[in-house]
């Protein structure tokens, strides 16, 4: 038996239980994302690797020859980091539109919301996986000759990303299905942040004055990480690794807590 | 709620508010907060309010009243859609709403994919759609057409397809609004009669209709919704008689 009220909201054990049941949507959801994307292209997937390929060319020529940032194999440092950053942005940005896109859908028939939010992470997740293999291989041939025991680490991070990714994209998508605004706002708002963020320069550049307030970013950690295990090949600072997983979890928490607050109200609205 | 029952509706009241009394824009902040006029309210507010019904299982139940009453409102606060304002919505069993035929079909998808598609928003398993797809694809009369991307569709078999969809889920509780004149006569013909076989196999059917004569045939019990309240409510023949009435 099932029962509405305006005033009952589902529990999070609860709705991972709806969502568990919805599974066979959400991995719909997410083949149609990657299939529509690639549909009727020749070259296809390569496509989503131009556009990085382009930017990390341009940013490893200016930032290793123009602008000399004082960090060894450069290009292996940039592209330690980058894809981390193109995948939570690219998921913040597809978190402004995702719901209005099942705008229809949603007025008639009664899904869970979340799906076609974890969807959106999970289709960008396919595409950063293959990123992320080939940038592996690249490093350990090019720069450590050989496979650090360090990328062991990766997996774990990469459950951090994702867990900041959704803990962003729940409570942005929510916002975006009120107002319009949203979806003006977050691709300034990415642009901002990705100076802010040590994406093609190291966080320890950072004059230590401003270092603290600067790591209160949560992507500062989190990039640090991934350069820490690719670029130098070592095992990740553990009170770091500690301090961003306890946030990642926490964000999600607070993330979903105000995306759960409007979900009923989403079909109404968008 | 006792098992013999299938959708109660307890003292529901919906309003829809938003452009009432939320700013959704830049420039209605600006408008209300620095010009400090009052935003004139885009939307029309339909509305339920207090409004009760029992449906018991198997039975099934028309919906009958001008545009605008509430009867779509209805269903879908059935249907887990909106959530009422005040008061309770309980149903027992699975729900299917046919509100808009092909909501949410994908155009670059094929028919099959879109199936499979709509299955999965039902909460339907793997498997429970491979058990059913046979039977959804004869309903439909699409033939070959199913392997198609659906943008080639002609309007008539999306219709077709999305109807054939709803009704071979096999819902306990199955909604249907303003559908019934889709397709072909010999189309709808094999829709009443899918949705006769239903009704002896149980399921339960909550029918919003203009067309009073189907409407009759397929439900004894009839509720005449006026302005988000019930006007009228008993056997079908009585309710469309007293409906016509007032209309005419």
């Amino acid at each position: 038996m099932s029962k509405t009220s305006g005033s009952r909201r589902k529990g999070p054990l609860a709705a991972a239980r709806n969502l568990w049941r919805y599974r066979d949507l959400v991995g719909r959801m997410t083949a149609r994302n990657l299939k529509v994307k690639y549909k009727r292209s020749v070259l296809g997937f390569f496509w989503t690797l131009v556009n990085p390929l382009m930017t990390v060319t341009i940013l490893v020529g200016i930032f290793s020859y123009v602008v000399r940032v004082e960090i060894e194999a450069y290009w292996a440092f940039l592209i330690s980091g980058y894809f981390v950053w193109n995948f939570l942005g690219q998921t913040l940005s597809s978190a402004t539109y995702v719901l209005r896109e099942y705008g229809q859908l949603s007025r008639a028939v009664s899904f869970p919301k979340e799906a076609p939010i974890l969807a959106a992470a999970l289709s960008r997740l396919v595409e950063f996986t293959i990123e992320m293999v080939l940038v592996l291989v690249i490093v350990a041939v090019f720069r450590h000759g050989d496979l650090p025991a360090s990328f062991a680490w990766i997996p774990l991070l990469v459950v951090i990303q994702v867990l900041i990714g959704l803990g962003l994209a729940l409570p942005v998508a929510t916002l975006a299905a009120f107002y319009h605004d949203v979806e003006h706002a977050i691709p300034i708002l990415l642009t901002t942040l990705f100076y802010l963020s040590p994406v093609f320069y190291s966080a320890d550049l950072v004059p230590e004055s401003v270092r603290a307030l600067y790591m209160l970013n949560p992507l500062a950690g989190l990039l640090t990480l991934f350069q820490s295990v690719i670029h130098e090949g070592q095992a990740p600072p553990p009170g770091l690794l500690l301090e961003v997983g306890v946030f990642s979890v926490m964000l999600l928490a607070l993330g979903y807590t105000v995306f759960n607050r409007f979900e009923p109200l989403i079909a109404e609205v968008i | 709620m006792d098992r013999d029952i299938a959708i109660r509706c307890r003292g529901v009241t919906k309003r829809f508010h938003y452009y009432e009394h939320r700013t959704s824009t830049l420039r209605e902040l600006f408008i209300r907060s620095v010009l400090r006029r009052p935003i004139t309210v885009k939307a029309p507010l339909f509305t339920l309010s207090e409004f009760d019904l029992t449906v018991r299982t198997g039975e099934s139940v028309g919906l009958i009243g001008p545009n605008g009453s509430g009867k779509s409102t209805l269903l879908r606060l059935i249907a887990g859609i909106y959530h009422p304002t005040e008061g309770t919505v309980e149903t027992q069993g699975r729900v299917a709403a046919v509100i808009e035929l092909g909501a949410g079909f994908h155009d670059d998808l094929t028919g099959a994919e879109n199936v499979g598609f709509y299955g999965s928003v039902m909460g339907l398993t793997r498997r429970d759609l491979e058990d059913r797809f046979d039977d959804i694809v004869e309903f439909s009369g699409i033939g070959p057409f199913i392997d198609v991307p659906l943008k080639y569709y002609s309007s008539g078999m999306r219709a077709r397809l999305a109807f054939a969809v709803s009704v071979c889920l096999e819902p306990d509780i199955l909604l249907i609004d303003e559908v019934l004149a889709v397709g072909d006569e010999e189309f709808r013909e094999r829709c009443l009669a899918r949705l006769s076989e239903l009704r002896a196999r149980g399921t339960t059917l909550l029918v919003v209709s203009h067309e009073l004569e189907n409407l009759t045939d397929l439900c004894s019990r009839a509720v005449w919704i006026d302005g988000g309240t019930s006007r009228a409510e008993g056997a079908t023949r009585e309710v469309a008689d007293a409906y016509r009435a007032s209309a005419g």
